[in-house]
């Protein structure tokens, strides 16, 4: 306790974490009925969350070594493992990236969420989420990490599901929860063999070990491919990536905060984090860059031919997180967390304008919402169009200087097909994002009246707000959109500080630097001639892709059709999610209910179906009784046993 | 004070006794029988707490009192005494059978007992048969006596079935070594496991585990017998009875099982197949009951993987799996008790709107139902893990696959428990369920529990290495 007061960055980071628990505890337990108390308390706790988070970005700003805190925790007495906090350049960052949309989320949901019934509860599992979420960030084990990841999927689900009269909102949540999971299976396997080759889980020795070569090759390879696994379920990375956009069932801030800005890119944070460790893997490093390259396109394709505005967002979140994932795996540490730090803060701001909106306007259709007036929503509209251009890559907003990161490294992989899929993918990002923009702000058909609403898609269930447009719940959510859209403006140009802070020493990459990693050489390489032709083609592809949106749906005259109208056969995969999901759901239906399980439950069945027969309750009895007798269930039951100790029996004889 | 060799299964043999007298006598008076035994029972929980550091070998060899027995006689009293505390009202047992219910449930931790100090064939064999003896009685007990004689009728023919195939491999035994008891079967033995005649009688005498611990192939009537019990007794089998399978089977591979590279295929079979089976069926099950019987068929499976890796380290993740398994699904069977007020059975839809109805009783279910699936950072997710990293080390890497996409499999349907306890509104008028304020207490204390055994299971790690270091 003394060491706690004494050592004002441990307190820092141990305040700032364990707050939100605190009040995520009192809020369930006491202060349920008190609505305005319990919002109070969880936006508190964030603020000194934030508070800390900035504190420790600013002291250890130029602190070279990397500060960890570390107590043995253990399992066993062979298996220890350190729980503590790390603070290091990569997870300052990312706990004040967490700490700062945890925030303005929060000060958000106070309008968004204001009358709903479980008001309490949602703040209950906001401050749940921004404990686990923050944990984990500053863990200084794989397995902390691990534990805490755990910890936000469950948040997820619960904040997913939060609307529960919505049938399709708890499925999601499970969805969401069980695909994720299906990811860590690979993670956690990863985990227990790192523990039983390497016997340590620690952050900073895994490193340190990969890049001494202190780590047999093919059990870095093993362990990196299968710690992938995580990734792929956490990011909705192909081929699970389909939870991410049925997740945007929960409520709109959740789907800034988890789903786009903070909880998904928790897999391109475990990514950067163990990066040097897996930069040693060349096998795991090219899945990885393949992987992010299929996401990537697949999710775009998928992003035009949808008229949802929260799944266009979640599409476009899809992936944008494949292109941090191949922006990594090409060896550009820098350009992946970079484009991770811009990403939250021009995602969180695209979910919150359309927050507005759907609040407004109860729908998530964004051809209703245009014909129905949405640009005279002036704060939402700007501020989502500044988003929108920082999407895109846009000079001067965020998106363009990260953009253009990741696309000089995989300019100089020296396959040049990773380099042309960015570029395709950057001209599909620019117009699928303005194809959204241009029907909200030149919707044809203006004809619908304001008050008429599309119930359709609504999320929740209050409707008295006409009217208050400027009243303090506009403003609690305009506030952090402005907020927000100023950082999208501004980050951008914080580029070589952050680089410097990042790459700095003591940092992850200065150790990949001294064993001359190809990442390092990427970051530096690119101020040639070669790097003004990249900037060039990039401006194109993203200015290419508005001009053809604004061609199709922009300008007086356009049909609004697009070009997919013309094959429906693709418009239809596309709109389909090329059948993942009916894949998935065939697979399950047929060979898990109908086929697996029907057979160990046929059993049941036949004893309860021969039981009910009877009329008066002693023939009920004894039927049931003399049916299971008699129907053969005994036999039945027995015989399975015999044989299964007969084959066991006759496997032994024969060997 | 040598007294205190046996302290803990006297003590209970003279409980089940004065249940036994307090019946003959007949004026039947649930309430102070009630409160008796769950007086007794306290007491029996510090009596085995202070009997733990016992150590003896008695009755010429056929009995061994030591750390490993010690420390799951603690745990068994632990159950007893948390199975007592939910049976206030024991609904669906007619109020003059009470004082039998608990003089029954009194034996049959007596015969637990002295099943995990068993260090003999036939003491074990004996002990086995009156544990189970008194489960059929008490799960024929119900008042829906359709219900409770088809499921006690049941599990009795399954349960003769596998006791004789026991005896069986007994006898091969037996004829093998000319010996039965457990050290000298050790040494006898050793050099021995590769011949088919060994094999067959070690893998039949450990059937009649298997069947206790509701393991493939000799689970076929957990789901029927979970159903057709009453809740209480049905939490008893759950909860506690599945201990003392554990430590049976433990000791038992510990002693014949050194070197036998087929047994553990043996036994990876029966995991496997154990798991998937469970869990595969417990997806599409409506009937609360049913589906964590199922879920204990699955969890038979992970205990089995600790067991075939033939290592401390797997043996005492396997004692810490009990302690695991008790907490976990006695307080998913405290919610069924107390959400089926009446006795009845309880489907999945009834548990819609809990979390309103009761929070405290929502919330240990969810977080029971988390920790079964292995969610961190419960204790089930430490069980879990310090299983998977034990068979790990001795290279079991498709096994652990396996198991890890069964614990998958498994959130699903524990999922639908809790979306329906958490998402789902009740159809109709539903009050709040009346909750004393000790059960309160109960069920935030297990919780806290799981919580804080899983985030610091190091002493209790320390207590299971501990315990099984005697094991040979």
């Amino acid at each position: 306790m003394m060491s706690l007061l004494k050592d004002p960055v441990l307190l820092a980071a141990a305040l700032g974490t364990s707050l939100p628990f605190l009040s995520m505890a009192v809020i369930l337990v006491f202060t349920r009925q008190n609505q305005r108390l319990s919002a109070t308390i969880s936006v508190g706790s964030v603020s000194v969350s934030l508070l800390s988070s900035l504190y420790l970005l600013i002291t250890l700003y130029g602190a070279g070594a990397p500060v960890q805190y570390e107590f043995p925790w253990l399992l066993a007495d062979d298996i220890v493992i350190p729980f503590g906090y790390l603070l290091d350049p990569l997870s300052l960052l990312m706990l004040t990236i967490v700490a700062v949309i945890s925030f303005l989320v929060q000060v958000y949901s106070i309008g968004y969420m204001s009358g709903d019934p479980g008001f309490s509860r949602y703040y209950a599992f906001q401050s749940l989420f921004a404990w686990a979420m923050m944990s984990m960030v500053i863990a200084p084990s794989m397995l902390q990490l691990f534990i805490f990841w755990e910890l936000v999927g469950l948040a997820s689900y619960l904040l997913i599901g939060f609307y529960y009269e919505k049938w399709s909102a708890s499925q999601a949540g499970k969805k969401a929860f069980v695909m994720t999971r299906l990811g860590d299976i690979g993670f956690f396997l990863g985990l227990i063999i790192l523990v039983l080759g390497f016997g340590d889980l620690s952050i900073v020795r895994m490193n340190e070990a990969g890049q001494g070569h202190q780590i047999p090759q093919y059990l870095i390879t093993i362990s990196a491919l299968l710690i992938f696994g995580g990734v792929m379920g956490k990011s909705a990375q192909f081929p699970l990536l389909t939870w991410l956009p049925d997740a945007m069932e929960g409520p709109t801030p959740v789907s800034a905060l988890l789903h786009s800005a903070t909880m998904v890119a928790a897999g391109v944070y475990m990514f950067s984090r163990i990066f040097p460790f897996y930069s040693m893997s060349p096998e795991a490093m090219a899945l990885a860059l393949a992987i992010g390259t299929v996401t990537m396109l697949l999710s775009s394709t998928m992003a035009m031919a949808t008229y949802d505005l929260k799944q266009v967002w979640a599409y476009s979140t899809v992936s944008q997180l494949g292109f941090m994932v191949m922006g990594l795996a090409a060896g550009g540490y820098f350009a992946g967390v970079f484009h991770l730090t811009t990403h939250a803060g021009f995602k969180a701001l695209l979910f919150l304008c359309s927050g507005i909106f759907i609040h407004e306007y109860h729908t998530n259709d964004f051809r209703i919402i245009g014909q129905q007036g949405g640009r005279k929503l002036m704060i939402p509209m700007v501020c989502m169009t500044v988003g929108a251009l920082a999407l895109s890559g846009i000079f001067p907003f965020s998106g363009f200087f990260s953009k253009e990161a990741i696309l000089g490294v995989l300019a100089n992989h020296p396959n040049k097909l990773w380099l042309g899929a960015g570029l395709v993918g950057a001209l599909m990002t620019a117009y699928y994002t303005f194809r959204l923009i241009f029907f909200m702000l030149f919707p044809r058909g203006v004809a619908a009246a304001h008050g008429v609403h599309d119930a359709k898609g609504s999320g929740h269930g209050h409707d008295d707000h006409e009217g208050e447009h400027h009243g303090y719940i506009f403003w609690t959510m305009a506030v952090p959109v402005m907020i927000l859209a100023g950082i999208s403006v501004v980050l951008g140009f914080s580029q070589s500080s952050l680089e410097s802070f990042l790459m700095g020493h003591g940092s992850v990459p200065a150790q990949l630097a001294a064993s001359g990693g190809e990442g390092h050489a990427a970051a530096h390489d690119g101020h040639g001639i070669g790097h003004y032709a990249l900037l060039i083609g990039a401006v194109t592809m993203a200015l290419g892709g508005i001009f053809w949106a604004f061609m199709e749906f922009g300008r007086k005259g356009a049909t609004q059709e697009g070009f997919l109208r013309a094959f429906p056969v693709v418009e239809r995969l596309f709109a389909a999610r090329w059948y993942m999901d009916a894949f998935l759901r065939a697979f399950l239906d047929k060979v898990i209910y109908s086929g697996l399980t029907n057979v160990f439950t046929r059993n049941d069945r036949r004893v309860i179906d021969g039981g009910i027969d009877g009329i008066c309750f002693f023939t009920v009895a004894g039927g049931r009784l003399l049916s299971f007798l008699q129907s053969g269930m005994l036999q039945y039951n027995l015989l399975v046993m015999i044989v299964a100790v007969g084959f066991v029996v006759l496997y032994f004889l024969l060997a | 004070m040598r007294w205190m060799l046996l302290g803990p299964e006297v003590y209970t043999f003279l409980a089940a006794l004065g249940f036994l007298g307090i019946s003959l006598a007949g004026r039947p008076n649930s309430g102070r029988d009630h409160l008796a035994a769950l007086c007794l029972s306290g007491v029996g929980v510090l009596l085995a707490a202070s009997a733990l550091s016992e150590d003896a070998i008695l009755f010429s060899e056929v009995y061994r009192v030591d750390l490993f027995s010690q420390v799951f006689k603690l745990l068994l009293s632990v159950g007893l005494f948390l199975i007592v505390c939910i049976c206030g009202e024991v609904r669906e047992i007619r109020e003059e059978n009470r004082s039998d219910f608990f003089a029954l449930i009194f034996f049959c931790t007596l015969a637990m007992m002295l099943l995990v100090s068993g260090n003999h064939l036939l003491t074990l064999y004996l002990s086995l048969e009156l544990s189970s003896y008194s489960l059929y009685v008490l799960v024929s007990l119900r008042r829906a006596r359709d219900m409770g004689v088809e499921a006690g009728i049941k599990f009795f023919l399954v349960g003769i079935f596998a006791s004789a195939l026991m005896l069986f491999g007994m006898a091969v035994l037996y004829a093998m070594t000319r010996t039965m008891n457990l050290n000298a079967l050790n040494g006898a033995l050793h050099g021995m496991m590769g011949q088919p005649l060994v094999l067959l009688g070690v893998v039949l005498t450990l059937s009649g585990f298997l069947f206790k611990l509701a393991c493939f192939p000799f689970h076929l009537w957990v789901p029927d017998v979970y159903q057709g019990a009453a809740n209480e007794v049905t939490a008893y089998l759950a909860a506690v009875s599945k201990l003392a399978g554990m430590a049976a089977i433990l000791r038992f591979v510990a002693s014949v099982g050194q070197g036998g590279a087929d047994l553990v295929q043996v036994l990876l079979v029966f995991s496997v197949a154990s798991m998937t089976l469970g869990n595969l069926a417990a997806i599409t099950q409506q009937d609360l009951k049913r589906l964590l019987g199922y879920s204990t068929v699955a969890h038979a499976g992970y205990v089995l993987i600790g067991v075939l890796t033939l290592s401390a380290s797997g043996y005492a993740s396997v004692v810490f799996y009990a302690l695991a398994l008790l907490v976990m699904k006695f307080t998913a069977f405290l919610v069924v008790v107390k959400v089926a007020g009446n006795g009845t059975n309880l489907h999945i839809n009834q548990l819609a709107g809990l979390h309103r109805r009761s929070p405290v009783l929502a919330m240990a279910l969810m977080v029971s139902l988390f920790s079964l699936a292995g969610i961190p950072p419960t204790v089930g997710f430490t069980g879990k893990f310090l299983i998977f990293v034990a068979a790990m080390e001795k290279g079991h890497f498709a096994l652990v696959l396996i198991a890890m996409a069964n614990v998958l499999i498994s959130l699903y349907y524990y999922l639908l428990v809790i979306k329906a306890a958490y998402l789902l509104e009740p159809e109709g008028e539903t009050g709040p369920i009346a909750v004393s304020a000790p059960t309160k207490v109960l069920a935030t204390a297990l919780v806290g529990a799981m919580v804080l055994a899983g985030f610091y299971p190091y002493p209790f790690m320390e207590i299971a290495q501990a315990a099984v270091g005697v094991l040979p």
